[in-house]
């Protein structure tokens, strides 16, 4: 997957904002979260899971996606939207 | 600026969920637990264990399983063992097996979806998460009878079995079921009762002596030095000890009093600030009864307070008890919930014994059911809640 496939859609950089904010997650959260449906969010998962940049873990039903912590990819994505996220911040006084 | 005494130097000490160091007078208790769990900081994984506690209220059930139960999984992490304890109260719960196993499993993942799945689901979700994570738990089921009340021997039954579906995987869930009366598990049916009744700590209540030493212990934690002496404790021991061994009476009670102290700026807490207290705090509504129930109940509460207060009368219909509450909700904006809804608010307060309530029997046309307020006078059950919705 190339870099501008992950970025230029903004519901796929939502939700790994998302999952780099909380963690973990389950699709309707992140779908609520995200404010996109829930096949859509199930769609962009499945891309971003593809491509190795997050996983899930299933709990019977109920699938809990996170950061693939052994990607350097993921890893690096995780960190750039936090350095982001950090000096979007405003300064404390 | 003027400079405030306080005869506190730490109220929070005098909290009902605080857990002391140490507990006067449960050291054998805490040594049986120990006893009864010693396998799990040892050798975890082999087998797992069902205690129960049971005493009246205030008898130390909810502090001695807390302060056990964290001291153990303290001890288990310095070996290097995953011991979790989960203390949950059924109550809080609403009784239901869903949102106890709910609250355990957010322990351990704070984002779990909170709705969507049955009870059988998150229980198969949390043994999933404690193979996972090699982890045990000791899962404390505080007052027990919600529990029985609302879902019968299901959960128990369930919670007690989730091992033997799994007959080679390590051990991993043990229960601490506290509750007030050992008889209510005479609603259990006899597979889940066995399962249950081996191991029962019964905690007795506290006596007079056994109470001074207890507040001698809070009243070191809280007040500062020189604020209260030896026969202002004994007098608060001396009345919860007449309200059967209340412990957290008492504590309430010696909280009250240096609240009094306080509001008459004076310098020591002396009897007669107790005698003030003891007027205003009733065994059965304590503020931490009246902070747990939800918003309606206590409008519904006060509803029947201000008329028991008006009418002065001994009993009410349920209809009266209804119209009451539909004021209270006007007054405080709030949409009225049903007479269905009303109707197992009745029974959940007179479980908690505030209220009593029975069937009108001869003597009353139809059928109905009457409220009575035996144990609290209205003006001050009234006064209280009206703090508490403020």
């Amino acid at each position: 997957m190339s870099v501008e496939e992950v970025f230029s859609s903004k519901g796929r950089v939502k939700i790994l904002k998302i999952l780099a904010d909380i963690g973990e997650l389950n699709i309707s959260e992140i779908a609520r979260r995200a404010g996109l449906n829930y096949a859509t969010t199930n769609q962009h998962l499945q891309v971003l899971e593809n491509h190795g940049l997050i996983r899930h873990k299933k709990f019977g039903r109920i699938r809990i996606f996170r950061f693939e912590e052994e990607n350097p990819k993921a890893q690096m994505i995780k960190k750039l939207i936090e350095a982001w996220e950090q000096a979007n911040k405003p300064e404390s006084t | 600026m003027p400079q405030y005494f306080s005869v506190f130097k730490d109220e929070s000490k005098l909290d009902v969920n605080y857990i002391p160091p140490s507990l006067p007078h449960r050291g054998a208790q805490l040594s049986l637990l120990d006893q009864f769990f010693r396998f799990a900081a040892e050798s975890p994984g082999k087998m797992t264990q069902r205690v129960m506690i049971t005493g009246n209220i205030g008898t130390g059930k909810t502090v001695l399983s807390q302060h056990f139960g964290f001291n153990i999984a303290r001890e288990a992490r310095e070996r290097g063992i995953n011991l979790n304890y989960v203390h949950v109260n059924c109550r809080e719960c609403k009784g239901s097996l869903f949102m106890i196993l709910q609250r355990t499993i957010l322990k351990f993942y704070p984002h779990f979806p909170r709705r969507g799945y049955s009870a059988e689901e998150l229980l198969q979700g949390l043994m999933q998460i404690l193979d996972e994570q090699n982890a045990y738990l000791i899962l404390a089921l505080d007052e027990l009878e919600a529990l029985i009340r609302v879902e019968g021997s299901d959960p128990l039954y369930n919670l007690t079995r989730v091992q033997e579906e799994r007959p080679k995987a390590p051990q991993r869930l043990s229960l601490i079921c506290i509750l007030r009366q050992p008889e209510c598990l005479d609603a259990l049916d006899p597979s889940a009762r066995s399962t249950l009744q081996r191991n029962i700590i019964r905690l007795e209540e506290y006596s007079k002596l056994q109470l001074q030493d207890i507040l001698n212990d809070r009243v070191n934690l809280a007040f500062g030095h020189g604020t209260i002496f030896a026969p202002t404790v004994d007098l608060i021991a001396e009345l919860a000890s007449s309200e059967g061994g209340d412990a957290r009476y008492a504590i309430e009670l010696l909280w009250r009093a240096g609240k009094y102290a306080d509001a008459s700026e004076v310098r020591e807490v002396s009897p007669e600030c107790v005698r003030k207290a003891a007027v205003s705090v009733y065994p059965v509504v304590r503020k931490d009864m009246i902070s747990s129930l939800g918003l309606h109940e206590k409008l519904f509460l006060l509803g029947v307070a201000r008329r028991f207060r008006q009418a002065g009368t001994a009993y009410m219909s349920m209809g009266e008890a209804e119209d009451a509450y539909a004021v209270v909700c006007e007054e405080y904006g709030e949409k009225k919930r049903g007479h269905t809804q009303l109707w197992k608010y009745v029974k959940d307060l007179s479980m908690s014994g505030i209220i009593e309530a029975k069937a009108s029997g001869a003597g009353h046309r139809g059928k109905t059911t009457l409220i009575s307020l035996p144990r609290v006078p209205a003006s001050d059950l009234e006064e209280e809640l009206s703090k508490a919705l403020m």
